[in-house]
């Protein structure tokens, strides 16, 4: 269709705001009750579910470090013993990295972004909230493993062969591996929701270009969660299958390599760093230029900074391996990758620093927390270059120094911008002022604390005290640097208690707020306090855009923007082009519904399943999910064409796009990008055991002509379901019957499967070797590929069969398509890696 | 955006850290390749058969980056800013981490 010109696009006449908010509000309120809170899709109730749930974590994170300071006040503390010691620091850094931090940007990021980029919801309402039910059903076996004593006891990164079965054979290291893993689902579901709305969803004439900072941060944060959790995907997937079933990835006396798990975890591990830091800059991007009354100084060098850090992040990951024995070259190769990002970081701060300078800064609570994120991440900054040094690092590995690093980047890099953000975002959020005074106290005493409990754990460090030790018998000297770093931590935990408590004030007793309290131009800002679950009454057009919150708050809610109201009783939203946002076509979202719940429920009935050892019965857990999956993407089917929507005066826009691509394509392609980055870590780990790694070489497989002829059917038979689909979808396109070529395509997909199987039944026993075992995996991931495939034809060949295929309204068969085509690719792949491990052994 | 659509415009925005990343990852790779095949063992010309393996892509990644940068201004117009710093980044950080293939022992630990 003609893309249509935003700003010649005349507006919509003036409306009743009331009639309007009460149209809206009977389709996109939330049901009452319990009830209603369980079932809720809504961007804004499930991101500040996200917050509130990971504050609860975070203070069950507190607990456990006061704990832990409680230990190390003195030097032979009998206050834990080392069994139970290990388990809390373990599951400290388990929570504040999986259930608080992460959590947290998500949520923030949940609630705030359609409010930014002037729409109604996120792409995949149905996805925000199953991530929500996984993220809270993960934890929740975390923590319940802790009150049941069995919690990981590895330290937070598991370092094999530590977390080996050999040397922890209770189900404590399962707990992380399935538990986290299970969490992980909610951020790639984050990830994906994110990438698509930031890039699709925009206000019509909002240019990527234009749009608000946040949503820069945002967009590349959620590309690096797309590429950066996968490895750790896969790492806890493999190292959960040496544990329930000996295949030695990790095993040197077979082949496996220790090693290969701080790779995979690592090149999780350093990207989230920065996954962690760029939400939270994303909020000083914000927050700082309307503080200091002036705009913020180089959005593009800012963009560009946030792009090398994207990037750059990925090329550190070895920096945190430096003492294992890597060759010069390669240390180097990550030790200058590892100064290089300080650039980045440091226009970003220059940008920060020239905006206050520029402006008038405002001494208000934020900004507070803004000071003492300058103080705290700069000082981390530095002396994280001190450890890009490559010398100075193998005299400070494992010791407190490290320990204070860490804490001085992510308290400083996060959880002050986070402090700051909160405080700035609570009038929106409660609709309510906070209580003046509290606040305040509750910043000094967290910012003297935490510099007084981390500040002298670098003088530990540096004296030679290990991490993670539960006590320091021999050197008593150790013991007043310890003691005062506990008492600052108690004083930390006071002041983040404090905070809590005027957090609850302002929500339950704070005086109603003005709207827009902060005179913030952004569109965030330009709806009532707290916001309805949809948003805007009316989507902002360029020119309400330009007229900040103030100027455009009236019109939208008198419906002068598009798409105003809800007529139709569907809830709808502008899905618009990816660079100038243009207007494209009408997206129908779901209604409120328990289907997340199910699914999480039923996810995890497998988790638990594999968590006790049933792994025979376990596979039945995933007939509900696939059942569950069905239901779900049933209901996403428009059945019938749909009539046009005129979305203002003049414009009419379809329900489904004639030639683009739907959200859902988009939201696949993101699905496939962190898919193909979990095969190719796959394919590191092959290529690091066949070159790198020490063990004893690969036995040779003996494969035969049999082996090699099943290989190519299985080729074959994907090619021919691959472009069966194809054929299909071009005779739907043309107006003709389908139902034929779709049976074709889930029978030959499914004969793939049988000649699949037949492949795996003549590899070499995957306990013998670590290659083997790769070979496995491999062959496995091929299979797990294989039977969505048939899912997908099936899926397809249901709807022809019910007639709902028609000219524009397959998408559910492009999709299929999509993904029979990566499946077919990842299978050469596959292929010829085997292949080469063949000829390499 | 007037001349490109929007993913082209973010391909352009991401080629040059893209080529950064590739060029590092072969590398990466080549050099684990190379320390078991012996190549540091191997010369060509003046320099090891290792050195030149891990210094070729690196070099294609520098030469995408200039080729580009001369390109973006025709190609995208008023929108080529902050792409044209993006290819800037890929050339710093090719250059940058890529040096101390110049200098340092390859597969000495």
């Amino acid at each position: 269709m003609s893309q249509p010109d935003v700003t010649a696009i005349p507006a919509n006449p003036p409306r009743r705001a009331l009639t309007l908010h009460r149209e809206l509000d009977r389709v996109w309120r939330n049901g009452p009750g319990l009830w209603g809170q369980v079932t809720s899709v809504s961007h804004t109730t499930l991101g500040l579910r996200f917050m509130a749930t990971a504050f609860v974590f975070f203070g069950i994170g507190g607990i456990l470090s006061m704990l832990i300071r409680a230990q190390l006040a003195t030097p032979n503390s009998a206050f834990l013993d080392t069994a139970l010691y290990n388990q809390i620091f373990t599951m400290h850094g388990s929570i504040m990295m999986f259930l608080f931090a992460i959590p947290m940007l998500e949520g923030l990021a949940m609630y705030l972004l359609p409010k930014m980029l002037g729409t109604r919801d996120l792409a995949f309402p149905r996805l925000s909230a199953l991530g929500y039910w996984c993220y809270l059903l993960g934890g929740a076996i975390l923590i319940a493993a802790l009150l049941g004593g069995v919690a990981p006891a590895d330290g937070w990164f598991m370092y094999t062969p530590l977390s080996g079965k050999t040397y922890s054979p209770g189900i404590n290291a399962d707990v992380w591996l399935l538990g986290v893993t299970f969490v992980e689902i909610s951020a790639l579901a984050a990830a994906i929701e994110l990438m698509v709305s930031i890039l699709r969803l925009r206000a019509p004439g909002m240019k990527l270009t234009q749009m608000p900072l946040f949503a820069w941060y945002i967009l590349g944060t959620a590309a690096m969660m797309l590429a950066g959790f996968p490895p750790l995907i896969l790492g806890s997937v493999l190292l959960e299958m040496e544990r329930a079933f000996g295949w030695p990835f990790f095993d040197p006396e077979r082949g496996g390599d220790p090693l290969l798990w701080q790779h995979l975890f690592w090149l999780f591990g350093h990207p989230e760093v920065y996954i962690i830091f760029l939400p939270a800059a994303g909020v000083l991007s914000t927050v700082i230029p309307v503080l200091c009354r002036t705009r913020i100084v180089g959005y593009g060098a800012i963009v560009a900074a946030i792009l090398g850090m994207v990037f750059l992040s990925f090329g550190l990951w070895v920096h945190h391996m430096f003492t294992v024995g890597i060759p010069h070259l390669a240390l180097a190769f990550f030790s200058a990758a590892s100064m290089l990002v300080a650039v980045p970081t440091a226009v970003q701060i220059f940008a920060w620093i020239g905006t206050m300078w520029r402006g008038r800064p405002e001494l208000k609570l934020p900004m507070l927390y803004i000071l003492g994120f300058f103080f705290t991440f700069v000082m981390g900054g530095l002396t994280g270059v001190m450890l890009a040094v490559v010398p100075f690092n193998w005299q400070a590995h494992d010791t407190a120094f490290v320990t204070a690093h860490l804490h001085y980047v992510l308290i400083g890099g996060f959880v002050f911008p986070m402090l700051a953000g909160v405080t700035w975002w609570m009038p929106l959020m409660s609709g309510r002022r906070r209580i003046r005074g509290l606040g305040e106290a509750a910043f000094w005493l967290i910012l003297i604390g935490f510099h007084g409990t981390f500040f002298l754990m670098h003088l530990t460090g540096l004296m030679g005290m290990p991490r993670r030790i539960p006590t320091y018998a021999d050197n008593p000297e150790w013991m007043w640097l310890n003691l005062s770093s506990s008492f600052f931590g108690f004083v930390m935990t006071i002041g983040f208690a404090l905070f809590t408590i005027d957090l609850i004030l302002q929500a339950g007793f704070g005086k109603r707020s003005v709207r827009d309290p902060w005179q913030a131009p952004s569109l965030d800002w330009a709806m009532a306090l707290p916001p309805p679950n949809y948003n805007f009454a009316s989507l902002p057009g360029a020119d309400l855009q330009q007229a900040g919150a103030a100027g455009a708050m009236l019109k939208l809610a008198r419906g002068e923007g598009f798409l105003p109201g809800a007529p139709r009783g569907r809830r709808e939203i502008l899905v618009t082009s990816v660079g100038a946002a243009r207007p494209e076509h009408v997206a129908l979202l779901p209604f409120n519904t328990a289907l997340p719940l199910a699914l999480a429920l039923a996810i995890c009935g497998f988790v638990l399943l594999m968590l006790a050892g049933f792994y025979t019965v376990a596979p039945v857990a995933l007939i509900p999910v696939i059942g569950l999956i069905w239901a779900w993407a049933r209901r996403a089917v428009v059945a019938v064409d749909a009539a046009p929507v005129e979305v203002a005066p003049g414009l009419l826009l379809p329900v489904q796009p004639e030639g683009g691509a739907t959200l859902t394509q988009s939201g696949l392609r993101c699905l496939l990008f962190a898919d193909g980055t979990f095969f190719a870590s796959l394919l590191f780990g092959l290529a690091f055991l066949s070159l790198v790694s020490p063990g004893p070489p690969l036995p040779t497989w003996g494969a035969d002509q049999t082996v090699l002829l099943a290989a190519f059917a299985v080729l074959a038979l994907l090619a021919a379901g691959a472009l069966g689909a194809r054929w299909a979808l071009g005779r739907v396109e043309a107006g003709r019957p389908a139902g034929a070529a779709l049976l074709g395509c889930v029978i030959v997909n499914l004969a793939a499967l049988v000649a699949l199987a037949a492949l795996a039944f003549g590899l070499p026993d995957p306990t013998r070797h670590a290659g083997d075992a790769v070979r496995a995996a491999l062959v496995a991931y091929v299979g797990l590929h294989v039977i969505i495939g048939i899912l997908f034809s099936a899926f397809a060949l249901d709807q022809a069969r019910r007639g709902e295929l028609a000219p524009g309204r397959a998408g559910a068969l492009r999709n299929g398509g999509l993904w029979l085509g990566y499946t077919l690719a990842a299978a050469a792949l596959a292929t010829a890696a085997l292949w080469a491990q063949e000829a390499a052994s | 955006m007037r001349r490109v659509g929007g993913m082209v415009w973010l391909g352009w925005l991401i080629a040059g850290p893209t080529a950064w990343a590739a060029a590092f990852s072969v590398a990466y790779g080549l050099h684990g390749l190379g320390c078991e095949l012996g190549w540091p063992a191997v010369n060509v010309g003046p320099a090891s058969l290792q050195r030149v393996a891990i210094a070729l892509p690196s070099l294609a990644a520098i030469l995408l980056c200039l080729v580009l940068l001369a390109r973006v201004k025709a190609t995208l117009g008023p929108e080529a800013g902050i792409p044209r710093l993006g290819l800037w980044i890929g050339l710093i950080a090719t250059l940058y981490t890529m040096a101390p293939v110049l200098v340092a022992t390859s597969c000495g630990a």
